[in-house]
C-alpha cells in the first residue's frame, strides 16, 4: 500500500519543498526536486502497472480523514486497469514536460513557482485518477482547475492571461455545479460516495424517476447528465469550450500537460469511470455520443482557418476529446480510453514542438509569419511531423489504431452510432487537413519573417529536444498495443480493459471493418493531399477560397461567434443589469437593505456593545448582577411550568 | 489509603513538590534559566506520571478526588499548556527588569489548581482548586509592577473573581442545604430525585453557574475578559484562555456527564441562552477591535459558546467532541498568543493591528504560523479548528439542536470577518518603515512555535487517532 501512496506524494512533497524554499534555497535548481519527484512517482507507476497486467487490483481505503454516522470522507485507491493506464499517461507526459521545461522556463522570474505549481498539479492529477471515491475525485478535479488556474495566469503581469485564467475557471464553475449536484444526487439516492458501493447498487434506481419542474425525470438518466456536466466543462465540450482556446496564455509546457495531455481528458475518465451508470441510460448515452461528435466536427472546422499555432492545436484538441466523448457515448469506453492514452502523446508532442517553434521565432505565434523551419530545426520538424502523421491517422502509427477503433466501434452502433460514424469521419479528413496545414506553413516553403526572427533561428536546447524524442517514440508506438484482429494484431488493450470498461458487442463482419478502415485511411490520405495542394503547391487557392465563401470564412475565422454570443446573452446582461438594475436600486436603498443592511446592522449593533465595554470594574460587575438576575427570572419561568 | 491512592495522586504530587522546589531553588540561586529548567522538569516529570498513574485508575481518592482516565486526559492537556506556557514566559520575561523567578512559582501554582479542578469530585475539591488557581492568577496578572495596563487587570480580574467566588461559595452552600452532600456523583444522584422547584436547590445552582461562567468568560459574566487578556502578560493571558478555562470547562462536562443536562430542570434553556449570548458577543464585539489581544479575548469568549453547544447535545459524541474542540482551542490560542509574545518587546507586548502590518515581509514563517492559529480558529478545512467545528456540529445536529447550531453557522461566518483582518494585515504592506524591527526569536520558541504548527495541521489532516485516543479515554466517563 506504501508505494500506492507514495506515487502522488512524491509530487506533493516536491511541490511543499519548492513552495517554501524555493525562493531561498532550491531557487534556479528548483527543477531537480521537482523531477525527481515525478521521476520516483513514474517508476513506482511503472511497477504498479505490471501489477495490474499480472491481473491485481486493489481497492483500499488509505486514511480516513473524519466519520461522521454514515458519512465518511476518505482517501482510498482504486488501483484497476483503467487507473493504470491513466497513471503512466500522466507521470509519463508530467515527467517529460518537467525535463521540458527545464529548458523552456529557463531564466524566468517565477522558475520555483512554476516547478511548484507543476508538483502540485501532478499529485491533484493523480489523486484525481486514483482515487475510490467521489469525494476524493471532486477534490482532485477542483484541485487540478485551481493549478491550471494558476498556471494559465503564471505570468499575470500580462493582462490576456490574467484574464485567461479567469475565464477558464468561470466556465468551469458552470460545469462543476452539475457535477456537484450530480455527486450529491448520488449520495442521496444510494447513500455512498465509493464506486464499489455506487456501481453495485446503481441497478436498484433503475425506473425510478423523480419529479423536475412537473416533468417525471429518469433517475439515472438525471445523475448521468449532472455528471457529464463536469466532463463538459472540464473537457472543452461544447458549450462550455470556449476556455480552452484561451487557455494557451499560460507557458507552452502548461498547454501540453495540462490542456492537451491530462487535465482536460479528466471528463472523459471520469465518464469511463462510471461506465457502469452511464450504461443504464440510453438518453445518456446518446447525449454523450452527440455532443462529442458535434465538438468534434464544430472544433476541427474552426481549426481549419486559424494562424495561430497553438490555437489550431487547442482546438484540435477539443476535437480530438469530442472524439473520445462520442466514443463513450457510443458504449466503446476502451476505445475511448485508449484513444486518450495515444492522444496524450502526440498532443503533447504538437504543444512542446510548437513551444520549441515559438523559442526559435521569439513568441511568434503565427504561421503565416513562418516557414521553412525544417533547415533550421530538423529534430523540431520531424518529431513535429510524426505527431502530425499520428493524428491524421497514418497507418503505423499510435492515433491510427485508436481512431480506427472507435470508428469501428460507432459503426457498429446502432443508428446513433453510424451518424456519429459519419460525423468522425469527416473530421478525420479535416484533423489531417489543419495538422498538415501547420507542417507546410511553418516547416515548408520560404521564411516569411522578420530579418531579425530569420537570423535569430536555431534548434532548442537538448533538454527540449530529447522529451520531443521520446514523445515521438510514443506517438509512433503507443497504439500498436491495440492493433485490431483483422490486420493480425490481437488488440490487447481491448482485453485489457474488458474487466472494468467492457466491450460492446460487433456484429458486422471482417469485410466491413476493411471498409471503414480504408475509408478513414483514404480521407486522411485526402486531407494531407489536399493541404499539400494549398499551402504547398498553389498556394492562391486558399485565397481565393476565402474571398468566394467569405461567409463561411470569417464565420469560421471568428469561430462561430461563440465569444461574442456568450458576451451578447451572458456577460452583458449581467453587467447591464449589475449597472442599472443593481446599482439603481441600491441607490433606491433596497438592496443596500438586504446586502449591506445586515453587515451594517451588525456593525451597529457591534458599536452598541462596545459601549457597554466601558473598562469600569463596576459596570462589569453590574453586568454580572443582571446576569444573574436574568437566569434567576428563566429559572423560576422554566421550574414554574 | 493506601499506597495506589497515593500513587494515584503523583501528578498533582509532583506539581506540588515542583513549586516548593522552585521556591527553595529561589532562595538560594537567583538564576532565570535554572528556574525555568526546575519548572520544566517539574511539568514533565508530572505528564510522565500520568502514564504511570493510568494503571490505577479509576480510583477514588477519598470523597475529594477522583482520578479517571478522564482527569489524567484532563492534567495531560493542562501540563502540555503550562509547559509551552513556561517555555514562551522564558523568552518573555528574560531582560526585563525586576524579579523574574517568583513568577514560575505562581505559574505551577496555577497549574496545579487548575489540575485539581479536573480531577475534583466534591465542592471541597472544586473550590480549593480554584482559589488555588485564581490567587495565582492575580498575581500573575499584574506580575510587572511597572505596566499600568497591568495593575489595573489585576485588581479588576481580584475583585470580579473574588465576588464571583463568593457567589459559588453561597450556592454551595445552598445546594449542600438542600440535598445533604457535597460529592458530585451523590448530588448529581439526589437532584434528580429531588423536586426541581425547591428554591433552596435552584438558588444554589443558578449561583454556582454565574461563578463557573465568570471563570468560562461566557456572556453576561465575559467583561472582564478583553481587559484582562490585554493588561496581563501575553503567555499570562495564553495561560488564562487556556488552562484556566479548560480546566473549568471539564469540571462541568464532568459533572454534566453524571446528570443529563436536558432533563436537568430549568439548566438546559439558561445554558442555551448563555451559549448564544456568548457566540454574539464575542463574535462581534471582535469585529472593529484593532488590538490583538482583544481580540482573541472577544474570540475565546465565542468559543467557549462554540464549545457550549456541543456541551448541551451530551453523550458519548458531545464529550469527545467537546474534548476535540478544546484540543484544536488550545493548539491554536496557545499558537496565537505564542506569536504575540515572540513579537513583544521588553517595555510593552505588540498587540495593535499596525504592530502586525506587513510581518510577512519581515517575518514569513512568524506570519505563516500566525495564519496557520488564525485560520484554525476560524475553522477552515486542513486545519484541527475545522475539524473541532465538524464535530461540534454534528453533535448538535444529532441532538436536534437546531436554534444553536444555527447561531454557530452565523457566527462561524462573522468571525470570518476579523480573523481574515489580521491575515489580510499580515500580508499588506507595512505602513511605514518605522515599523520596529522584530525581536531576536529564541530557538526554544521557535521550536515551540513549529511544534504547534505541526499539531494543528496534523489534527486538521488526520484527526483518526486522536479521536480514537478521546474515545478510550474521555468518552469512557459515560
Amino acid at each position: 500500500m506504501d508505494k500506492y501512496i507514495l506515487i502522488p506524494l512524491l509530487p506533493l512533497t516536491a511541490f511543499i519543498i519548492n513552495i517554501l524554499f524555493g525562493k531561498s534555497v532550491t531557487k534556479d535548481k528548483a527543477h531537480w526536486v521537482a523531477i525527481l519527484a515525478v521521476l520516483g512517482s513514474f517508476v513506482l507507476a511503472l511497477h504498479t502497472f505490471t501489477e495490474v497486467l499480472g491481473g491485481k487490483t486493489v481497492n483500499q481505503d488509505v486514511y480516513t480523514w473524519f466519520v461522521s454516522g454514515s458519512f465518511r470522507v476518505s482517501m482510498g485507491f482504486l488501483i484497476d486497469q483503467l487507473t493504470a493506464i491513466m497513471l503512466i499517461v500522466v507521470t509519463s507526459i508530467s515527467l517529460l514536460v518537467h525535463i521540458y521545461s527545464v529548458g523552456y522556463m529557463h531564466g524566468d522570474g517565477g522558475y520555483y513557482r512554476f516547478f511548484s505549481y507543476l508538483s502540485l498539479f501532478t499529485f491533484s492529477m493523480l489523486m484525481l485518477v486514483m482515487g475510490n471515491n467521489l469525494l476524493q475525485l471532486y477534490f482532485g478535479w477542483e484541485a487540478v482547475g485551481l493549478c491550471s488556474y494558476f498556471l494559465i495566469g503564471f505570468w499575470y503581469e500580462k493582462k490576456s492571461a490574467a484574464d485567461a485564467g479567469k475565464k477558464a475557471f468561470i466556465v468551469n464553475r458552470f460545469g462543476d455545479f452539475g457535477f456537484g449536484l450530480g455527486v450529491i444526487m448520488i449520495f442521496l439516492t444510494l447513500g455512498s460516495v465509493y464506486y464499489a458501493d455506487i456501481f453495485s447498487k446503481i441497478g436498484t434506481l433503475q425506473g425510478q424517476t423523480i419529479n423536475l419542474l412537473g416533468y417525471d425525470v429518469n433517475l439515472i438518466t438525471l445523475i448521468a447528465l449532472l455528471l457529464f456536466c463536469g466532463a463538459v466543462g472540464k473537457s472543452a465540450q461544447i458549450p462550455l469550450h470556449v476556455w480552452l482556446p484561451d487557455a494557451m496564455e499560460g507557458p507552452t509546457p502548461v498547454s501540453a500537460l495540462i490542456h492537451a495531455a491530462t487535465m482536460v481528458t479528466a471528463g472523459v475518465f471520469m465518464v469511463a469511470r462510471f461506465n457502469p451508470v452511464f450504461s443504464l441510460s440510453e438518453v445518456a448515452m446518446n447525449v454523450v455520443a452527440v455532443t462529442g461528435a458535434v465538438t468534434s466536427l464544430f472544433a476541427a472546422t474552426i481549426a481549419l482557418v486559424q494562424n495561430d499555432i497553438k490555437r489550431i492545436i487547442a482546438y484540435s484538441t477539443v476535437s480530438q476529446l469530442g472524439y473520445m466523448f462520442l466514443a463513450c457515448g457510443v458504449g466503446a469506453y476502451g476505445a475511448g480510453v485508449f484513444h486518450l492514452y495515444t492522444h496524450a502523446y502526440f498532443k503533447a508532442l504538437l504543444f512542446l514542438g510548437a513551444g520549441s517553434v515559438m523559442h526559435a521565432m521569439s513568441g511568434e505565434l503565427d504561421i503565416q509569419k513562418m516557414g521553412g523551419l525544417k533547415k533550421y530545426m530538423p529534430v523540431t520538424y520531424w518529431t513535429f511531423l510524426i505527431a502530425s502523421l499520428s493524428i491524421a491517422g497514418i497507418p503505423g502509427l499510435a492515433g491510427f489504431f485508436s481512431k480506427d477503433e472507435i470508428l469501428w466501434l460507432a459503426y457498429n452502433g446502432g443508428p446513433v452510432g453510424k451518424v456519429v460514424w459519419a460525423i468522425g469521419t469527416l473530421v478525420a479528413a479535416l484533423t489531417a487537413f489543419y495538422s498538415f496545414r501547420i507542417i507546410f506553413l511553418a516547416f515548408h516553403g520560404k521564411f516569411r519573417g522578420t530579418r531579425e526572427q530569420e537570423h535569430h533561428l536555431h534548434e532548442s536546447p537538448k533538454s527540449m529536444t530529447i522529451p520531443l524524442i521520446i514523445l515521438a517514440v510514443g506517438a509512433i508506438a503507443a497504439g500498436w498495443v491495440g492493433i485490431p484482429s483483422v490486420v493480425g494484431g490481437s488488440n490487447a488493450i481491448a482485453r485489457f480493459f474488458q474487466p472494468v470498461l467492457g466491450h460492446p458487442h460487433v456484429h458486422a463482419g471482417h469485410d466491413e471493418e476493411w471498409i471503414v478502415m480504408g475509408i478513414s485511411v483514404a480521407v486522411a490520405m485526402g486531407g494531407i493531399f489536399v493541404s499539400w495542394v494549398f499551402y504547398s503547391l498553389k498556394p492562391g487557392i486558399p485565397r481565393s477560397l476565402a474571398a468566394n465563401f467569405k461567409g463561411i470564412y470569417t464565420t469560421l475565422w471568428n469561430k462561430y461567434y461563440i465569444d461574442e454570443l456568450y458576451d451578447f446573452i451572458i456577460i452583458r446582461p449581467v453587467k447591464w443589469t449589475a449597472v442599472n438594475v443593481l446599482m439603481a436600486v441600491t441607490d433606491g436603498a433596497i438592496i443596500e437593505g438586504i446586502v449591506n443592511g445586515i453587515p451594517k446592522a451588525i456593525a451597529n449593533l457591534s458599536a452598541r456593545l462596545r459601549k457597554l465595554q466601558t473598562g469600569y470594574v463596576q459596570h462589569y460587575a453590574m453586568s454580572m448582577a443582571i446576569g444573574l438576575f436574568v437566569i434567576i427570572t428563566l429559572f423560576l419561568i422554566a421550574a414554574s411550568k | 489509603m493506601g499506597a495506589d491512592d497515593l500513587l494515584a495522586l503523583l501528578p498533582l504530587l509532583v506539581i506540588a513538590a515542583a513549586s516548593v522546589v522552585v521556591m527553595l531553588a529561589v532562595a538560594f540561586y537567583r538564576k532565570h534559566m535554572l528556574t525555568v529548567q526546575l519548572t520544566l522538569g517539574g511539568l514533565a516529570i508530572a505528564f510522565i506520571s500520568l502514564f504511570a498513574v493510568a494503571s490505577v485508575v479509576p480510583r477514588k481518592v477519598t470523597p475529594l478526588i477522583i482520578m479517571d482516565s478522564y482527569a489524567l486526559f484532563y492534567m495531560g492537556l493542562i501540563f502540555a499548556a503550562s509547559f509551552v506556557v513556561t517555555i514562551l514566559s522564558y523568552g518573555y520575561i528574560e531582560g526585563r527588569e525586576g524579579r523574574q523567578d517568583e513568577y514560575y512559582i505562581l505559574l505551577l501554582l496555577a497549574t496545579l489548581g487548575s489540575a485539581v479542578l479536573v480531577s475534583s469530585n466534591h465542592f471541597a475539591s472544586f473550590f480549593l482548586g480554584l482559589q488555588i488557581l485564581s490567587i495565582s492568577l492575580y498575581v500573575l496578572i499584574a506580575y510587572f509592577r511597572v505596566s499600568e495596563l497591568g495593575n489595573e487587570a489585576g485588581i479588576k480580574y481580584l475583585i470580579l473573581a473574588a465576588s464571583s467566588a463568593s457567589f459559588l461559595l453561597f450556592g454551595m452552600a445552598l445546594v449542600y442545604a438542600q440535598l445533604g452532600t457535597m460529592e458530585f456523583s451523590l448530588i448529581a444522584q439526589r437532584s434528580t430525585a429531588a423536586d426541581m422547584r425547591s428554591a433552596l436547590l435552584l438558588a444554589g445552582l443558578i449561583l454556582i453557574t454565574v461563578g463557573a461562567g465568570f471563570k468560562l468568560a461566557v456572556a453576561p459574566f465575559h467583561m472582564w475578559t478583553p481587559d484582562v487578556y490585554e493588561g496581563a502578560p501575553a503567555p499570562v493571558s495564553a495561560f488564562i484562555a487556556t488552562v484556566s478555562k479548560g480546566a473549568m470547562l471539564a469540571l462541568l462536562l464532568r459533572y454534566f456527564t453524571l446528570v443529563d443536562i436536558r432533563t436537568f430542570g430549568p439548566l438546559f434553556p439558561v445554558f442555551t441562552a448563555i451559549a448564544i449570548a456568548s457566540m454574539f458577543t464575542g463574535n462581534l464585539l471582535a469585529l472593529f477591535q484593532d488590538n490583538i489581544k482583544r481580540i482573541l479575548a472577544y474570540s475565546s469568549i465565542a468559543h467557549l459558546g462554540y464549545m457550549l453547544v456541543a456541551f448541551l447535545a451530551s453523550g458519548a459524541l458531545a464529550v469527545a467532541a467537546v474534548s476535540y474542540y478544546l484540543i484544536a482551542y488550545f493548539v491554536a490560542i496557545l499558537g496565537a498568543f505564542g506569536v504575540i509574545t515572540l513579537m513583544s518587546g521588553k517595555v510593552k507586548d505588540a498587540d495593535t493591528l499596525d504592530e502586525f502590518r506587513g510581518l510577512a515581509g519581515r517575518r514569513p514563517w512568524l506570519s505563516g504560523i500566525f495564519t496557520a492559529m488564525l485560520l484554525s480558529l476560524a475553522g477552515i478545512p486542513l486545519t484541527a479548528g475545522f475539524i473541532g467545528k465538524f464535530y461540534i456540529v454534528t453533535a448538535g445536529v444529532g441532538s436536534a439542536l437546531w436554534l444553536l447550531v444555527l447561531v454557530l453557522a452565523v457566527n462561524s461566518a462573522i468571525s470570518l470577518v476579523y480573523y481574515l483582518r489580521i491575515v489580510a494585515a499580515l500580508y499588506a504592506r507595512s505602513l511605514a518603515e518605522e515599523a520596529v524591527a522584530a525581536p531576536h526569536l529564541s530557538l526554544a520558541g521557535g521550536i515551540v512555535m513549529a511544534v504547534l504548527t505541526l499539531l494543528l495541521v496534523w489534527l486538521g489532516v488526520y484527526p483518526s487517532p486522536f479521536i480514537r485516543m478521546l474515545q478510550t479515554t474521555v468518552a469512557r466517563l459515560i
